[in-house]
């Protein structure tokens, strides 16, 4: 075996990705490598190379972040044909139905919850298309893109629960079909992410750093905190005004509020080291900023 | 007379050393942008952008040539060059070749580099 050819075997031993990604990254390094050998020998052609795990490292990351990217776009699509096979749903709602109460809490929940995920999802996927890509970053984008297409699906299934009814079939159809797809970009992205070195990690990534780098540097970078607070106001002040434009009286108004700000305060909660908002206790990545 | 025997010593042993050690740190940050320059005048596949840059240069910049590729994935993940498969001299290869996008990147790129070769020659003018 020559030592493009030993080359080559290494370097295959080395890549985590597969498929057509990785049949093109072998591809490219075999031609290179024999037009070099052609020029200057096999042995120096590989030695101009590079090392087979460094260069196989950086092919790895690099295919992950693309797909990373794709896997988004793919997301924030299911996330809206889902809320458009939603809004189907529910305006093919039998005349003169109530919605049973507790799964229109459930379908208010779920539906701010995949709203918040695809955003951040999307804010983060801005951020990082020109920086460097962290296997850990990837990783979280993965959490939220996930956490975007299964919340979605809930806010479709607490529709039709809260409120029966029938329509189209494509209409209905349409938004499961395309966070169906999205969920298998997302589920792939995350298995090539988790095989690279961190790609285990959580990290804590705040909104306002990917607003500062799409945007402008001099954004000021809050705390977990204080993005906490005027969240669950406007939140809060919103479930009011909703209630109140509706009809509700200030009471069921009050009642929709606290919910409203009980929902946003749990969800942080709970959802908060998934989706990167605040810190876990566990799987903290070595050198992360403190919290 | 012994000293007329012993083989000429670099006078500053260090500078052949910093100017490794600078050239790959300058390598690492703007391979982008160097990729971005040699692929301005025509398409080309990996190893001829290689050669290219090699010319170019005359022989100073020479990077592990395995590193392009993945850099040439992050030019093609940020829109600034396509690629496809052509065939070039009877093979089929892998040919990039530079975006709109890639044009206006490349601009930018220089005229940070231009910005970055005068602050660091305004501070280090008197060394030399």
């Amino acid at each position: 075996m020559n030592a493009v050819e030993q080359f080559l075997t290494q370097l295959q031993g080395q890549l985590r990705v597969r498929g057509a990604a990785r049949r093109r990254v072998l591809r490219e390094c075999r031609d290179h490598l024999e037009d070099a050998a052609a020029q200057v020998g096999p042995q120096e052609a590989v030695r101009r190379f590079g090392a087979p795990d460094a260069l196989a490292a950086a092919f790895d990351i690099e295919v992950a972040a693309g797909r990373t990217q794709r896997s988004t776009a793919a997301a924030c699509v299911g996330v809206l044909a889902v809320a458009a096979s939603t809004l189907a749903l529910v305006n093919g709602a039998s005349a003169g139905a109530s919605a049973v109460p507790l799964w229109a809490v459930v379908f208010f929940a779920a539906a701010q919850t995949a709203a918040v995920s695809a955003v951040l999802a999307a804010v983060q996927a801005a951020g990082m298309r020109h920086a460097p890509a962290a296997p850990a970053d990837m990783a979280l984008l993965c959490r939220r893109n996930a956490a975007a297409l299964m919340f979605a699906a809930l806010t479709l299934f607490a529709a039709g629960a809260a409120v029966p009814g029938q329509g189209g079939a494509v209409s209905l159809l349409a938004g499961p079909t395309a966070a169906g797809l999205a969920i298998i970009a997302v589920l792939r992205t995350r298995s090539l992410v988790r095989r690279l070195p961190s790609g285990r990690s959580r990290v804590r990534r705040l909104p306002l750093t990917d607003v500062a780098a799409i945007l402008a540097p001099s954004t000021p970078n809050m705390a977990h905190r204080t993005l906490l607070l005027p969240s669950t106001l406007l939140a809060t002040a919103s479930a009011f005004v909703w209630d109140h434009t509706d009809g509700g009286t200030a009471t069921s108004s009050l009642t929709s509020a606290s919910i409203e700000a009980a929902l946003v305060i749990a969800g942080y909660l709970a959802l908060g080291p998934a989706l990167g908002l605040r810190p876990s206790r566990h799987g903290r990545r070595p050198g992360a900023e403190p919290v | 007379m012994l000293g007329a025997c012993l083989p000429p010593t670099d006078p500053i042993p260090s500078v052949s050393v910093y100017r490794e050690v600078m050239r790959a740190e300058l390598l690492r940050g703007h391979l982008e942008g160097l990729l971005l320059a040699v692929l301005a005048d025509q398409p080309g596949h990996g190893y001829a952008l290689t050669q290219r840059l090699a010319e170019r240069s005359g022989g100073e910049l020479a990077v592990p040539e395995g590193s392009l590729y993945p850099a040439l994935q992050r030019l093609e993940r940020r829109g600034w060059v396509a690629s496809s498969w052509e065939v070039v001299d009877g093979r089929r290869r892998r040919v990039y070749e530079m975006a709109p996008a890639g044009r206006r990147a490349g601009s930018g790129a220089a005229l940070e580099w231009q910005r970055f070769a005068a602050v660091v020659d305004q501070v280090m003018g008197s060394l030399a």
